[in-house]
């Protein structure tokens, strides 16, 4: 890319929009309120819940999305003839990201197109600029997209394989690994590809693959993606796991992970000694360094390779594959039952309950095995048990899904600008903001002191105090067809008396119904 | 209603409170803690050398700078030790870079204070758990679960200050049988604290005087949210402006002064309190040997660590003294760091959080941590 055009992107974003959205109806010069007009504000009156407790599409609304917006309820009850069969089309419509039409969001994110750059071109840019980018796009695109359980895989995900872009190259190489890794991966085959330049090719040619295997888009695949990534590779310490000679020691940092975080869990039975004869087959991968010519480019050097034979959990892995230990090493545990069962865990804990029952979890691990870590499969698995049909508005959410529902609750129009964003930073819940690699916490436990900037942003939302966020509740109450209708909408259900009275009583109205108990759980 | 406090610890035992003063820009330990029996120390500052007769005694060797006077009793009392000769392992001699790399505890992902918090067990934040004086994060809180920066009490606030809000929000939380709730009430009831110190006058105990700078200001803050039990487990302040290139004394004599007063102030309006609260001194880099042209002194190395309170064994100064000679200096001419800083961090966070994962708040590094305690 010449500079010209790049000096274009970082200033002329806005009118680059402009220019690519003519005739769309949105208007850029005034995003926010562009966003209000392409989200469809001025909608038509919508039917909210009317059950006392939270029925089955409300319930998947909360679970498979970052919250229900105005008219979302009544589109899903009408896709079957009871709530439960009603639940089913939903999540098997979010099942199937890529059959579902998200110009909105596309359009909305095109600004930040320095992110769907290779990863050698990211280093062009200001670091700051580009993780600035990737926290507006990861908030709009929670907020606007229709792709709802993609987005929330992308966010599961991202904690799995969490990468702190503080460290090193991860600057500049944590968008690639967002888009490569996360995005490319986090719900199977959406149809999503990457762009391929030379410097990729020379990379796959590095890798040892002559001939292309048929791309596979499980969960072993994306496992070898994360641990090919350039950003991981940095992140991780990969890049200097080396012996060059007899006294060298091994990194052991992305192998522990490997094992701990990444597939088996912590004492899912390893020892140190498999941490370090899994870091002994990972010698030698390493990453260009930002000054070095082909940087970011992800190579093997057989050099620095550990070519003795290997023993990883029980298996022999004979001297002399070179590069192919890392593909030995991703088999053995990218499938292994203590695999299954902590992704299965993590997933019905993300999804089912903070403490998911042992039955459940089998049920997903079984499936993650049978399917071959097919992540649609296993997530149909889960969504099918009783134990998630059953366990309603039992999750709390975390800081990020409670902004984002709240804005999607009221319809609102917003730009992602920095003062939203504070709110995220107050609550210490940016997306890529998490300093370790176990990546952010599920449990409420530490979110318990988010309480006060959580009714802070509930206020200030509901009194249009943040920048480049609008709502407009009047309207919004006028369409749910009044407050007691609008109450429903926001809680997925009808509201107690005590709601109703603390609703008037608080002098807040909405405002009040976000910041209570029953909207930080879903 | 249950208070923060006993919330967060769930058995109603004295948190400890960590309290960190980052001296940004780099300063002189040899000026603030003078090596008085070292040649090599008058040899290379032959005009802006600490005096061995203005200096204050502390252990024969080392001497104390007269105008952190307020803290030489405190040293004497067992109250406060000195690491001399502690640093980073970075080179670059570059104030982001030290800083940066200091403050993220090495190359990794978040700071250390703020990986610390997360890392601990019974990882359960409350609404004042961290706290910054200041105006921006610093960096060694990256990552920590809902750290809150204020300059006053008037930060701490519920849109509007809606008394009917706040009414609902407690009957709403009040009825809410679950974690959640306590949070809620917890909260709340953080509110009415903060809300009471903005309101109250108050008058440091024990005759403490603090100074009128914004250091000090940020110091009886914190005093009053120690005092208060409002769940503070670490705090960050930084005192700024220590980068002394030319004429030395002007630019560091006025610094010293706020941070003498300021940490004296400190410990004695908190007197007893002080057994449950740690206060340690760091900088990213000391200065340079030898005097430059202009009374003042370029980047280095070594500098000096304080730690204040918390049951340590002060009245000591602790760290390899590596001696001043030229074959002993580093690059330019700069003392050596002997005692890694993490070693001083890792000592406080373990008497903080005792079952605390350590190498998870500082990875990549093989941790001694400093006898503190004795």
């Amino acid at each position: 890319m010449n500079s010209s055009r790049r000096k274009f992107l970082q200033t002329g974003a806005t009118t680059a929009a402009l220019a690519a959205t003519a005739g769309c109806g949105v208007d850029w010069r005034n995003p926010v309120r562009g966003f209000v007009a392409a989200a469809g504000f001025d909608s038509q009156p919508f039917q909210p819940p009317t059950a006392e407790a939270i029925d089955p599409v409300a319930h998947v609304l909360n679970r498979l999305s970052f919250g229900a917006r105005p008219g979302d309820y009544q589109r899903v009850r009408k896709l079957g003839a009871t709530p439960e069969e009603a639940a089913r089309a939903y999540v098997e419509e979010q099942l199937q990201p890529e059959k579902l039409d998200d110009s909105l969001a596309d359009r909305i994110v095109r600004r930040f197109d320095a992110l769907d750059e290779p990863a050698a071109e990211m280093f062009e840019y200001k670091e700051r600029f580009l993780l600035n980018q990737m926290v507006k796009a990861a908030v709009l695109r929670a907020v606007y997209s229709e792709r709802q359980l993609y987005e929330v895989m992308v966010g599961f995900w991202t904690d799995h394989f969490n990468i702190d872009p503080g460290k090193g190259d991860c600057r500049w190489l944590k968008a690639s690994d967002d888009r490569a890794v996360v995005r490319k991966f986090a719900l199977g085959d959406c149809g999503l590809s990457e762009p391929v330049t030379i410097l990729d090719r020379l990379q796959t040619f590095w890798a040892g693959e002559s001939s292309a295997p048929k791309p596979a888009f499980n969960f072993p695949a994306m496992l070898r993606a994360s641990a090919l990534s350039p950003a991981m590779l940095w992140y991780l310490d990969g890049r200097s796991n080396r012996k060059a000679n007899p006294a060298e020691k091994p990194n052991e940092n992305y192998a522990r992970e490997l094992l701990e975080l990444h597939t088996l869990g912590v004492h899912a039975g390893y020892q140190q000694k498999d941490v370090m004869e899994v870091a002994r087959c990972l010698t030698g991968w390493t990453v260009r360094g930002k000054r070095q010519f082909g940087k970011a480019m992800v190579e093997f050097n057989q050099r620095l390779h550990d070519d003795g034979p290997k023993t990883v959990l029980g298996q022999t892995i004979p001297a002399g594959l070179g590069a192919g230990d890392l593909d030995r090493v991703l088999n053995i545990v990218a499938l292994h039952p203590a695999t299954a069962k902590h992704i299965a865990t993590k997933l019905c804990r993300r999804f089912i309950s903070d403490e998911p029952s042992g039955a459940a979890v089998a049920t997903v691990a079984d499936e993650f095995i049978a399917s071959s870590g097919d992540i649609r499969a296993t997530l149909r698995k889960l969504f099918a048990t009783g134990d998630f049909l059953n366990a309603r508005g039992n999750k709390f959410k975390r800081p990020f899904h409670f902004i984002v529902s709240a804005l999607r609750a009221t319809r609102a129009g917003t730009d992602a600008d920095q003062q939203l964003i504070s709110y995220l930073e107050r609550m210490g819940h940016v997306p890529f903001h998490y300093p370790t690699p176990d990546g952010y916490p599920e449990e409420p436990g530490p979110w318990l002191g988010t309480m006060l900037w959580r009714w802070n942003f509930a206020v200030n939302l509901g009194e249009n105090k943040i920048k480049g966020t609008r709502v407009d509740l009047k309207s919004l109450t006028a369409h749910a067809g009044g407050e007691e209708k609008l109450m429903a909408h926001l809680l997925g259900r009808r509201a107690t008396k005590e709601e109703r009275a603390a609703y008037h009583d608080s002098g807040a109205g909405p405002a009040l119904c976000l910041a209570s108990p029953a909207f930080q759980w879903c | 209603m249950a208070t923060p406090q006993t919330f967060i610890t769930g058995n109603g035992d004295q948190r400890k409170t960590l309290v960190v003063v980052f001296m940004r820009g780099g300063a002189d330990g040899l000026n603030l803690v003078a090596p008085l029996e070292d040649a090599g120390y008058y040899k290379a500052r032959p005009r802006i050398a600490l005096g061995k007769d203005t200096a204050l005694k502390l252990d024969g060797f080392f001497g104390l700078n007269p105008l952190l006077k307020p803290l030489h009793e405190i040293f004497h009392s067992g109250e406060l030790a000195l690491v001399h000769a502690a640093g980073s392992e970075d080179g670059t001699r570059s104030h982001f870079e030290a800083q940066d790399l200091m403050e993220h505890g090495g190359v990794a992902g978040g700071g250390w204070l703020g990986r610390f918090l997360r890392a601990r067990p019974g990882n359960v934040s409350g609404p004042l758990s961290a706290v910054v004086f200041g105006r921006t994060m610093p960096e060694s809180l990256r990552g920590a679960p809902s750290a809150t920066v204020m300059q006053s009490f008037d930060d701490f606030l519920l849109g509007g200050q809606s008394h009917s809000l706040t009414a609902s929000l407690e009957k709403l939380y009040g009825a809410e049988k679950s974690a959640v709730g306590r949070a809620g009430l917890d909260t709340l009831g953080a509110l009415k604290d903060i809300e009471n110190l903005r309101n109250a006058s108050y008058h440091p105990a024990a005759g403490a005087e603090y100074g009128r700078d914004e250091f000090s200001r940020g110091l009886l803050q914190l005093a009053r949210l120690i005092k208060a039990r409002v769940g503070l487990e670490a705090a960050s302040v930084d005192l700024n402006g220590w980068d002394s290139h030319i004429n030395q004394g002007a630019l560091m004599n006025p610094m010293m002064t706020r941070l003498g007063t300021g940490l004296a102030a400190f410990r004695r309006d908190l007197g007893k309190e002080m057994a449950n609260v740690t206060v340690v001194v760091m900088t990213e880099f000391g200065r340079r040997l030898a005097e430059n042209s202009a009374f003042g002194t370029d980047h280095g190395r070594g500098g000096v660590m304080f730690v204040m309170g918390g049951g340590i064994q002060g009245g000591r100064v602790l760290g390899k003294w590596p001696g001043l000679k030229d074959e002993v200096l580093e690059g330019p001419g700069d003392l050596p760091v002997t005692t890694n800083y993490r070693n001083v961090l890792a000592a406080l966070l373990k008497k903080h959080s005792p079952a605390a994962d350590l190498a998870r708040t500082f990875p990549a590094f093989e941790l001694a941590p400093l006898p503190l305690f004795g």
